[in-house]
C-alpha cells in the first residue's frame, strides 16, 4: 500500500494566490473524486502535485509514503508513481504514441533490460482494444490532430499502459459524449485494484456514476471545503455549488454564477 | 614537369611525387597566380574571415596508416569507397559499375587515366578557379578526391556509398574534390560521409560539383561530421541541365567550425533542385548555411527546407537565397529555415533571401528562431521521461519534417542515429 497526502498547500501562479491550504489523503485501493465550480484551484493542485514549474508552492508539502516530492522535478515524481491525465495535453509532432509510451514504459526499467518490442505491443493492442481505439492511433504523432475525445482516451491509455500508483484525472470526461465517458470509465475500472489509487477531478456528477468514488472532496476557493460518500456529489448535482456554499457559509465568488 | 613548376617551391615536390598531367599543375600555377588579387566570399551573417579557414600548409603526400580506420564502422554497401586522408584504402562493388561504362575512381588515378574528361569538367561548370579565395586555394592545394562519370541514360539502381576520412592524427590539411557527372538521361543516388580522425588543429577546403546534364537525376546525401579541431570550408554545388533533378539531403552534423555553401543553378528549362538539411550545432562550435538555388531556366524549381537545432552556446545559422533571374519564366522559388535552441546561451539565426528579377513567377519563404516548448517538455517529462531523453524527443519531432522528405530510407535511417549520437554528446556539456 502507498499513500499521498497534501499538506496544508498553498500554490501560486504569477503572483496570484490560488490554493490556500489544501489537506487531502489517501491510500492506494481508493478512488477520491474532487467536485468543485470552474477556477477553484482544481487544475491547479493537479499540476502542483505533478510538479508543474509554472505553479509555486509557498507553503505546504506533498509526500508520497511519508516522503516530501516537493524538492523534486516532474520525471522523478512520475517515475516514483505519479501520474496525471492532463486537462489539455500537449501536441507533440515527430513523435509517434506508441514510441513515446514505449519510452514512458522503459524510463522505468534499468536500462539493460527495456521492455522487448513484441511484448510491449501485444500490451498496447490489449489496452487499445479496452479502450475502442483504432490501431493507427498507436503511430499517429503524439496527441497531433487529435480530437478532444481522442486525446482524453489517449491519456487513459498512457495510464494504464505505465500502471501508476496514483492517477489524478483532470476533468478527464470534459468533452466525452456518454458512450465516451463510459470507455474512458471501463478503463480506469479495470485499473481498480490495492495498487492503484486516483484522485479524480471532475465538474459534473455524470462520470460518477460510472467511476463510484470512495471519498468526495469538495473544493472552493483554494480550499476542500467538505468531505463526504458518492452521495455528496449527487446532492451538488441537484443542489448546486452556491447552495453549498452559502450553507457552509463561505464568501466566494463562483465564476460561472449569475451576477 | 614545367619549367615554370620549378619556381614555385610550395607545389614542386609534390606534382612530381605524384606524377600528375602537366594541365593540372599548370592549373595550380594559375590559381597560386590569382590568389593575391582574390578575396575570401561573404555570407551573410556568416561572419568566419578570421578563422583559419585559409589554407597555408605546402602541398605534401600524407601516408595515412591504415589502422587507423579500426576505430571506425561502416555501414555495408553494394558499391563502396573508402579513402583515408589522400589514400583509397577499398574500392567495393566498383568493377559492375565499369562493366557499364560508370567511372569511379580516386583523383590522383582520375587525373592519370581520365585526364579529358576531368579537364573537361572540373571547375568549368559548376564551380570556377577564380571565383575567390577559397576556390582558388582549393586548385593550388588540392590532394584527394573522387571522379565519378555516369553515361548517357545509365540508371545504377543501388546507391553508391562513400566514406571519407579526415587524417588529423597529423598537421595535415585536408583538401578535398569531387566531381559527379551524370550525363544526359542517367541516374545516380550517391551518399557521402565526412569524418575525421585525430584531434590536430587543421583546415579542410572541400568542393564537390554534381553536373547534372538533361534529364538526369541525382539523389545527393551527406553525413558530415567532421571533427571538433577541423575548420572547414564546403562548397557543394549542382549545376543542372533541361529538366535535369538533384535531390540533395544533408546532415550537418560537425563538431568544428564549418562554413558550408550549398548551391544549385538552374540553367537548364524545367531544372529542379529540392534541398533538405538538417543541422545540429553542439559545445562552442560555429555553423554557418549558406543555401542558394538559383533558376535561371525557365520552370525551373528551386525547394530549400533546412532545420537546425542548437545546443550549449553554439551558433548555427541558415541563409536560404532563392534568386530568379530575368527570364526564368514560370519558375518557383521555396524556402523554409527553422531554428530551435535550446539553450540560452545558444544563437541562432534563419535568414530568407529572395531575390526575383521575373514577373510570372512564384515564390514565398517562411523562417523562424524560437526556443523549446516547455509544455511539451513537461506533458513528455510527466511520464518518466527524463528532461535529456524528452528534449531528443521534441528535437527529433523538431527535424521530423524536413527527415520525413529526405527521399531514401536507408539515409534516412543513418541521419537519425547520427543525429541522436550527436545530441547524446551535446548534451554532455549542457
Ligand atoms: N497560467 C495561469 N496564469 C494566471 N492565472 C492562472 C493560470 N492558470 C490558472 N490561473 C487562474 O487560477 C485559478 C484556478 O485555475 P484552475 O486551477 O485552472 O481552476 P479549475 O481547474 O478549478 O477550473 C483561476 O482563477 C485561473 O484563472
Ligand atoms: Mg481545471
Amino acid at each position: 500500500m502507498t499513500t499521498l497526502e497534501v499538506k496544508n498547500l498553498h500554490v501560486s501562479i504569477d503572483g496570484k494566490n490560488i490554493l490556500k491550504g489544501v489537506n487531502l489523503k489517501m491510500k492506494t485501493g481508493e478512488i477520491h473524486a474532487i467536485m468543485g465550480p470552474n477556477g477553484t484551484g482544481k487544475s491547479t493542485l493537479s499540476e502542483a502535485i505533478m510538479g508543474h514549474p509554472a505553479y509555486q508552492v509557498t507553503d505546504g508539502e506533498v509526500l508520497l509514503d511519508g516522503v516530501n516530492i516537493l524538492d523534486k522535478p516532474v520525471d522523478e515524481r512520475a517515475r516514483a508513481g505519479l501520474f496525471l491525465a492532463m486537462q489539455y495535453p500537449a501536441e507533440i509532432p515527430g513523435v509517434t504514441n506508441a514510441e513515446f509510451i514505449r519510452g514512458a514504459i522503459n524510463a522505468r526499467r534499468p536500462d539493460d533490460d527495456p521492455l522487448s518490442v513484441r511484448a510491449f505491443l501485444k500490451k498496447l493492442d490489449e489496452t487499445m482494444a479496452v479502450l475502442d481505439m483504432t490501431d493507427e492511433m498507436a503511430e499517429r504523432y503524439l496527441n497531433e490532430g487529435f480530437s478532444g475525445g481522442e486525446k482524453k482516451r489517449n491519456e487513459i491509455l498512457q495510464m494504464m499502459m505505465i500502471k501508476p500508483k496514483f492517477a489524478i484525472l483532470d476533468e478527464i470526461d470534459s468533452g466525452l459524449d456518454i458512450d465516451a465517458l463510459k470507455v474512458v470509465s471501463r478503463g480506469v475500472n479495470k485499473m481498480r485494484g490495492s495498487e492503484f489509487g486516483s484522485l479524480i477531478i471532475t465538474h459534473y456528477q455524470r462520470l460518477l456514476n460510472y467511476i463510484v468514488p470512495d471519498v468526495v472532496h469538495v473544493m472552493m476557493g483554494g480550499r476542500i471545503v467538505k468531505q463526504g460518500g458518492p452521495e455528496l456529489a449527487e446532492r451538488l448535482e441537484n443542489e448546486g455549488y452556491a447552495r453549498l456554499r452559502d450553507e457552509l457559509g463561505l464568501k466566494i465568488k463562483l465564476v460561472d454564477e449569475e451576477a | 614537369m614545367t619549367v615554370e613548376a620549378e619556381s614555385y617551391p610550395e607545389i614542386k615536390d609534390y606534382t612530381k611525387a605524384v606524377d600528375e598531367p602537366e594541365w593540372f599543375t599548370a592549373l595550380r600555377i594559375k590559381a597560386l597566380k590569382a590568389i593575391p588579387q582574390l578575396k575570401l566570399p561573404s555570407f551573410e551573417k556568416i561572419k568566419y574571415q578570421r578563422w583559419p579557414i585559409q589554407l597555408k600548409r605546402p602541398l605534401k603526400q600524407q601516408f595515412s596508416k591504415p589502422e587507423l580506420l579500426a576505430e571506425l564502422s561502416f555501414e555495408r554497401a553494394q558499391h563502396l569507397i573508402v579513402q583515408l586522408g589522400q589514400q583509397l584504402v577499398s574500392a567495393e562493388g566498383i568493377s559492375e559499375l565499369e562493366e557499364k561504362g560508370v567511372i569511379v575512381c580516386d583523383w590522383q588515378t582520375a587525373l592519370r587515366r581520365h585526364s579529358d574528361l576531368v579537364k573537361k569538367y572540373f571547375m568549368k561548370r559548376a564551380v570556377k578557379l577564380d571565383e575567390d579565395l577559397l576556390t582558388a586555394q582549393h586548385v593550388a592545394y588540392l590532394t584527394s578526391g573522387l571522379f565519378i562519370y555516369v553515361p548517357k541514360n545509365t540508371v545504377l539502381t543501388e546507391p553508391l556509398t562513400t566514406y571519407f576520412v579526415q587524417d588529423a592524427t597529423e598537421k595535415f590539411d585536408y583538401v578535398h574534390h569531387v566531381t559527379i557527372i551524370a550525363q544526359e538521361g542517367s541516374e545516380l543516388s550517391y551518399l557521402e560521409n565526412l569524418t575525421t580522425i585525430g584531434q590536430e588543429k587543421t583546415t579542410a577546403n572541400i568542393i564537390v560539383e554534381v553536373i547534372a546534364e538533361d534529364n538526369s537525376h541525382v539523389k545527393f546525401a551527406s553525413v558530415d561530421r567532421l571533427g571538433s579541431n577541423t575548420t572547414t570550408y564546403l562548397n557543394r554545388r549542382g549545376h543542372l541541365g533541361k529538366n535535369a533533378k538533384i535531390d540533395w539531403s544533408m546532415g550537418m552534423m560537425n563538431d568544428g567550425n564549418i562554413v558550408g555553401d550549398f548551391d544549385s543553378d538552374l540553367t537548364g528549362d524545367g531544372a529542379h533542385s529540392e534541398v533538405k538539411i538538417v543541422a545540429i550545432s553542439t559545445g562552442k562550435q560555429v555553423q554557418g548555411i549558406d543555401t542558394r538555388v538559383t533558376n535561371i531556366g525557365r520552370h525551373t524549381i528551386g525547394h530549400i527546407l533546412q532545420h537546425g537545432v542548437i545546443l550549449s552556446r553554439s551558433t548555427l545559422t541558415f541563409n536560404g537565397i532563392g534568386h530568379i533571374l530575368k527570364g526564368a519564366k514560370g519558375a518557383d522559388a521555396q524556402q523554409e529555415s527553422r531554428v530551435l535552441m535550446l539553450s540560452t546561451k545558444a544563437k541562432g539565426d534563419a535568414n530568407p533571401i529572395l531575390l526575383i528579377d521575373d514577373n510570372y513567377v512564384t515564390a514565398g519563404h517562411a523562417a523562424s528562431v524560437g526556443r523549446v516548448n516547455q509544455e511539451q517538455l513537461y506533458y513528455l517529462m510527466s511520464r518518466g521521461l527524463p528532461k535529456k531523453i524528452a528534449e531528443r524527443l521534441v528535437i527529433r519531432g523538431f527535424l521530423g519534417p524536413v527527415l520525413a522528405e529526405i527521399p531514401s530510407q536507408l539515409i534516412r535511417k543513418q541521419l537519425m542515429v547520427t543525429i541522436e549520437r550527436k545530441l547524446v554528446d551535446g548534451q554532455k556539456d549542457e
